[in-house]
């Protein structure tokens, strides 16, 4: 950019020596301070007043947890905006653009920055880490596996590995595409400036970012063994791992809840002027859906593991069955989440996926409408599903025929997804770069992935598969599968707009292949141990099952190279690449309009909206030209950058 | 395009006009060649759908078992066809309608084609019967796999960490193997005294859960003589791997000849094998 | 058609600079780090795989023994179970690195003895117990005639109430399915939360299988939390281990 241009942006106004107030002295290192502090004084206190109680344990870590939580968010100052506000003293216009970011340059990235772009950014880094430890404990899993009886990890720390692993995964794949593209691309792709609450959207990030180290704690607490699903009563009766494991899950619904109030408020209020709901690009509308389907959901969770706090901590018997309780209580509570959360998992992702597909294909989204009423229906009926991961508990044998037949019923509206993606396909003009190799991985990965979750959803089959490697499978193949493929597609798509570099695709290419193929593999592996009758979980396994893990083992091996090259070329593109333009695919969507890198506050000037960003290989509308109200920098800045007229008309 | 077109008040243009924009009909050439990849990939998974499970899964004991093998084999004979539809034309697409050119550059704009009522109708009619004929199936199987019969064995099932013990009643035996008569419907009572475990005879297609405090019920019908191994499918903890028993189906006189050896007297083993008094 | 205003100009692709030649070795560097992270946590992870109880315990070789009429090699085992972890019994750690409030088996948790044999173990029991959460294991199942001598009497069973620890082993998914053995042990009556060396002695022998891993743990719930299983039951290394058919 050049200098003439530098008073025109916000993010150039020089701000006061005071601006920001305590922000100024708040970053993630005083988070850690105060979180380490704050959770030492509650392990001193709480194992000072309970010394001796049959409870203190599970006591003792719960208190130090939420002593770590409360004080690492109070010193990265997630809560000042709000305290100020009670006080009286509420933030100035100043401070606000201080909390923005506005002259910190890259030490902002470390703070509590209340630009959406930033906070994606965060997210994006987040996620990444967060599928390195996954990945990592994957890759301990599948080492232990490769023969029967390998003398590598003990019982105990496989089954404290598997349930971390998968409950970092999870809590990675929820917030894949929320994270960093929702919160980055959204905005921008309706129109708007920032998030409807910048604040809490800051907040739900930190909040996230302090829900790790619980997690990782679970290790040196005696691990959690139990599995991501911690089954009561079980987890009842584990190691204080469990309460440290509970805190970073209770912790983590809140900030998925408000993380989604924030998207859909965004969404309903703070579209540009003709931004109609049916101009809304297909992303949006499944960040939309993801959200409602979040709120819904993300509360069970919250109910559930603060149930378990209470059984394991003060002696209540919500899930203990000599005392009155029942396990069952905890698989409903847990799979009313945990049913609805895949397709949180799913749902976003693959409206980013269609966006790129439209890009690529150069050719309208095919059925729009379609589209997403598929989406809608598929989260309504993603409530009524639960209890088909129940077929096999003895809970309701007399339910197993309506929940087998509200499954098999999602699978009609899963299928209108697939027609939406060929349909798009279809007689295009196919550009084959990075993106679009991840849409087609997608389309043969989910295939399987769901006619293999078909098998499950009948209740007599599920007698024979419930619990074995078949299930895990066919999980992996949706939510990796699936689900990553398509937010990975669309990391490809949006790198440029958010990174400013190019992704190096020769580099991405290679990966691509490796993680194609060791999908194939790995999982190909799995499916046939669960064929053979291998339990899930298992750190030893009877030798007729060897080969086949053998097979899986070699797949995740090259499946986790594979990752790793793409995160290689990520990084390589970031510091050496060169810069891309603002709208390198010639897409139609409003991120593509401004500028890169963005400007705080995306638009100079609201955009008017006059179509939906579809209109490939339409004739361009001839219509009077859109006159625009003056503004003293509209010489300086052209907010137009694309080779395309913005949506819908305008010279 | 519309900076091409003739402004108010200047001469004609030389060339024709140029000629009006002409829909694309959705259908063309495109289906043949794509139902050739389709039929080449649904032949492939109903080979797939009849040959691999059988081949990798262990010996089925029961029917129960028989019934999820043909379970798997339908689903995958009625899915190959749809799979394949979604492969073919993403393969056909990469094959004929992609971009050869200079790949920095994004080739010229497709057809604006944004829908297709006629398509979309089919696909969900089709879709919708499909799931239709599935849960007819499924339903059905499943209905049969509750009913109880006459002349039912029953065996109480107890788990525990980490091993499962099995008793007969009426027999006074009580053991860590899983003998049963072949053709004879099997009831079993399970439970837990400790945490949920998953009773899981792999051979005999059935399992369900041992929850602490309540009996939970599964029924099977042995009817192939052979050895099978009991697994825990819901982890328990520490020794989950380790969760195994194991069990055969056997012949008439040979379960009450094995009850005998487990401590049952003669008549109530003759009695639990349903051998008539001769 | 609206000219592209770009803001950021692509700048001139350099071609054979030190961004072309240090792809290879960031790439390497990348591989390195990631595998240095993967096989530092495996190391960690490995290390916690025993909790602390020092090596494997081989059985001592006694000669030769006939048992229904076949000869077999005859080894002795000999260990003990303890009401806590903490200390040293006879100069022999405990269990070393342990929790010193859990009750344990020691020296060690990991026995070898030879395939087809016949191995006779004798457990010190020192502590205290109560009543087993499933009266199955109040047998001895598996030894040689069906019998333990416990403190010098023969016994099959004991009083089901009155189990301080049992020790039971079986095969894991790959060795003998039918192979397993069930020995209760007594608690010894009156206080014993420390060791106030008061012990009951139990012997049994049984025949070892084939070649492979077995696993035994106790079925006598005495831990803490859901059926008294958590805790030491649910840790390796306390009141688990395996032996080592070789």
């Amino acid at each position: 950019m050049t200098t003439d241009l530098a008073p025109a942006l916000l993010e150039d106004t020089h701000l006061g020596p005071h601006a920001g107030g305590l922000y100024r002295r708040q970053n993630i290192w005083t988070g850690l301070a105060a979180g380490i502090g704050l959770g030492f004084v509650g392990w001193l206190v709480s194992h000072a007043a309970l010394q001796g109680s049959n409870w203190g344990t599970d006591m003792v870590v719960t208190v130090t947890m939420v002593g770590w939580v409360v004080g690492f968010n109070v010193g990265v100052g997630t809560f000042n905006g709000p305290l100020r506000w009670m006080l009286g003293h509420d933030q100035s216009h100043e401070d606000e653009l201080y909390a923005a970011g506005v002259g910190q340059g890259r030490k902002r990235y470390y703070k509590f920055c209340t630009d959406h772009k930033v906070v994606g950014t965060q997210y994006l880094a987040l996620v990444i880490v967060l599928f390195a430890i996954g990945g990592t404990l994957a890759m301990l899993m599948r080492t232990q596996l490769i023969t029967p009886h390998t003398d590598f990890l003990s019982a105990n720390a496989y089954n404290a590995i598997v349930s971390v692993h998968g409950m970092c995964m999870i809590i990675a794949t929820i917030i894949m595409v929320t994270g960093p593209f929702t919160n980055f691309i959204m905005p921008i792709m309706i129109g708007a400036k920032d998030m409807a609450f910048p604040r809490l959207n800051a907040m739900a990030f930190w909040v996230v970012f302090s829900a790790i180290p619980p997690l990782l704690a679970t290790f040196f607490l005696g691990g959690v063994d139990a599995g991501w699903t911690t089954y009561a009563p079980l987890s009842v009766q584990a190691p204080p791992a469990m309460d440290a494991f509970s805190i970073a899950l209770i912790v983590f619904a809140i900030s998925v809840t408000v993380s989604g109030a924030n998207t859909i408020v965004t969404i309903l209020t703070m579209r540009a002027k003709g931004m109609t709901f049916g101009r809304l690009p297909i992303f949006t509308w499944a960040s939309l859906i993801g959200a409602a389907l979040s709120i819904y959901a993300m509360p069970a969770l919250l109910i559930a593991f603060t149930s378990m706090i209470s059984d394991r901590v003060t002696g209540t018997s919500f899930f203990v069955a000599t005392q009155g309780g029942t396990g069952w209580l905890w698989e409903n509570a847990f799979w009313i989440f945990g049913h609805p959360e895949v397709y949180i998992i799913l749902i976003p992702p693959v409206g980013a996926m269609m966006e790129v597909a439209v890009t690529f294909a150069r050719k309208p989204l095919f059925g729009y409408k379609v589209t997403v009423a598929g989406f809608v229906a598929i989260s309504a009926l993603s409530i009524m599903v639960w209890a088909h991961h129940m077929f096999t508990t003895g809970w309701a044998p007399t339910l197993a025929g309506p929940f087998m037949v509200t499954t098999e019923i999602i699978s009609i509206p899963t299928g209108i997804i697939f027609l939406c993606l060929i349909g798009t396909l279809w007689k295009g003009r196919i550009w084959t770069r990075l993106p679009m190799y991840f849409v087609y991985l997608f389309l043969w990965n989910f295939i399987i992935g769901g006619v293999t979750g078909i098998y499950l959803s009948d209740t007599p089959a599920d007698e024979y598969f419930h619990g074995d490697m078949f299930v895990t499978a066919h999980f992996h193949y949706t939510l990796l599968g699936g689900a990553m493929i398509a937010a990975t597609a669309g990391l490809c798509y949006w790198f440029p707009k958010i990174t400013g570099k190019v992704l190096n695709e020769r580099i991405g290419k290679t990966a691509f292949w490796m993680i194609a193929i060791g999908i194939q593999v790995t999982y190909f592996g799995m499916f046939w141990e669960g064929f053979e009758g291998m339990p899930r979980r298992v750190a030893f396994y009877d030798p007729t099952f060897q080969p086949a893990n053998d097979l899986a083992t070699g797949g995740a091996y090259l499946l986790m190279l594979g990752w790793i090259v793409l995160l290689y070329a990520g990084i390589n593109s970031v510091r050496n690449g060169p810069n891309a333009t603002a709208n390198p695919w010639h897409a139609k969507t409003l991120e593509w309009k401004v500028p890169t890198p963005v400007p705080l506050e995306n638009f100079l000037v609201d955009p008017v909206v006059t179509s939906d960003p579809y209109g490939y290989g339409q004739p361009e509308p001839v219509g009077p030209p859109v006159v625009l109200p003056p503004h003293p920098d509209r010489e300086l800045v052209p907010n137009i950058s694309s080779d395309n007229p913005p949506a819908g008309g305008g010279e | 395009m519309s900076s091409d077109a003739p402004g108010v008040g200047e001469p004609p243009l030389l060339e024709p006009a140029d000629p009006p924009v002409q829909e694309e009909p959705f259908f063309s050439r495109p289906l043949g060649k794509i139902f050739i990849i389709w039929l080449a990939m649904t032949t492939v998974g109903v080979l797939i759908g009849i040959f691999v499970p059988h081949h990798v899964m262990p010996t089925l004991l029961s029917h129960e078992a028989t019934d999820v093998w043909r379970t798997i084999v339908l689903f995958t004979i009625l899915a190959a066809p749809v799979a394949a539809l979604v492969y073919s034309v993403a393969a056909y697409s990469l094959i004929a309608w992609r971009h050869r050119g200079n790949q920095d550059e994004p080739p010229e704009d497709g057809p604006p084609l944004r829908g297709n009522n006629m398509v979309t109708g089919v696909w969900l009619a089709t879709s919708t019967v499909l799931v239709l004929v599935l849960l007819a199936w499924g339903l059905s199987v499943y209905s049969s796999d509750e009913t109880s019969h006459p002349g039912t064995l029953v065996v109480d099932v107890t788990g525990q960490q980490w091993l499962w013990t099995f008793s007969y009643p009426g027999t006074g035996v009580n053991t860590r193997s899983l003998v049963l008569p072949i053709n004879r419907p099997v009831e079993f009572d399970v439970t837990s005294v400790d945490v949920t475990h998953g009773f899981w005879p792999v051979a005999l297609g059935v399992q369900v859960d041992a929850n602490p405090g309540v009996v939970t019920v599964i029924r099977a019908s042995p009817d192939k003589l052979g050895n099978f191994t009991v697994r825990c499918s819901q982890l328990c903890g520490l020794y989950h791997s380790f969760m195994y028993a194991p069990g055969a189906v056997v012949t008439k006189a040979k379960f009450s000849q094995w009850l005998q050896s487990q401590g049952a007297s003669t008549t109530t083993a003759q009695a639990a094998a349903l051998i008539t008094k001769q | 058609m609206v000219e592209e205003a770009e803001v950021s100009e692509q700048p001139p692709r350099t071609a054979g600079t030190r961004r072309g030649r240090s792809k290879p070795l960031g790439f390497a560097i990348t591989l390195v780090v990631a595998l240095a992270f993967f096989v530092g946590i495996g190391l960690l992870f490995h290390a916690q795989t025993y909790s602390a109880p020092a090596g494997t315990l081989v059985a001592t070789r006694v000669g030769t023994s006939t048992v229904n009429g076949v000869s077999l090699q005859h080894v002795t085992l000999a260990f003990n179970t303890y009401p806590d972890a903490s200390g040293t019994h006879n100069g022999v750690a405990v269990h070393p690195g342990g929790n010193s409030a859990w009750p344990t088996y020691g020296p060690t948790n990991q026995f070898q003895v030879p395939a087809h044999s016949l191995v006779t173990v004798t457990i010190r029991q020192y502590d205290s117990g109560g009543s087993l959460n499933n009266a199955w294991f109040d047998k001895v199942r598996g030894t040689v005639g069906g019998t333990a001598t416990i403190n010098g009497k023969v016994v099959t069973s004991i009083n089901p109430n009155n189990v301080g620890h049992t020790f039971t082993v079986r095969g894991t998914p790959g060795t003998d399915p039918n192979f397993f053995v069930n020995v209760p042990l007594p608690l010894v009556p009156g206080d014993s939360q420390t060791d106030n060396g008061k012990y009951e002695t139990v012997t049994f022998s049984f025949v070892s299988g084939a070649k492979g891993l077995y696993a035994w743990n106790c079925e006598f719930p005495c831990g803490t939390s859901v059926a008294s299983f958590g805790g030491p039951m649910n840790a390796y290394g306390y009141m688990s281990g395996f032996v080592h058919v070789v």
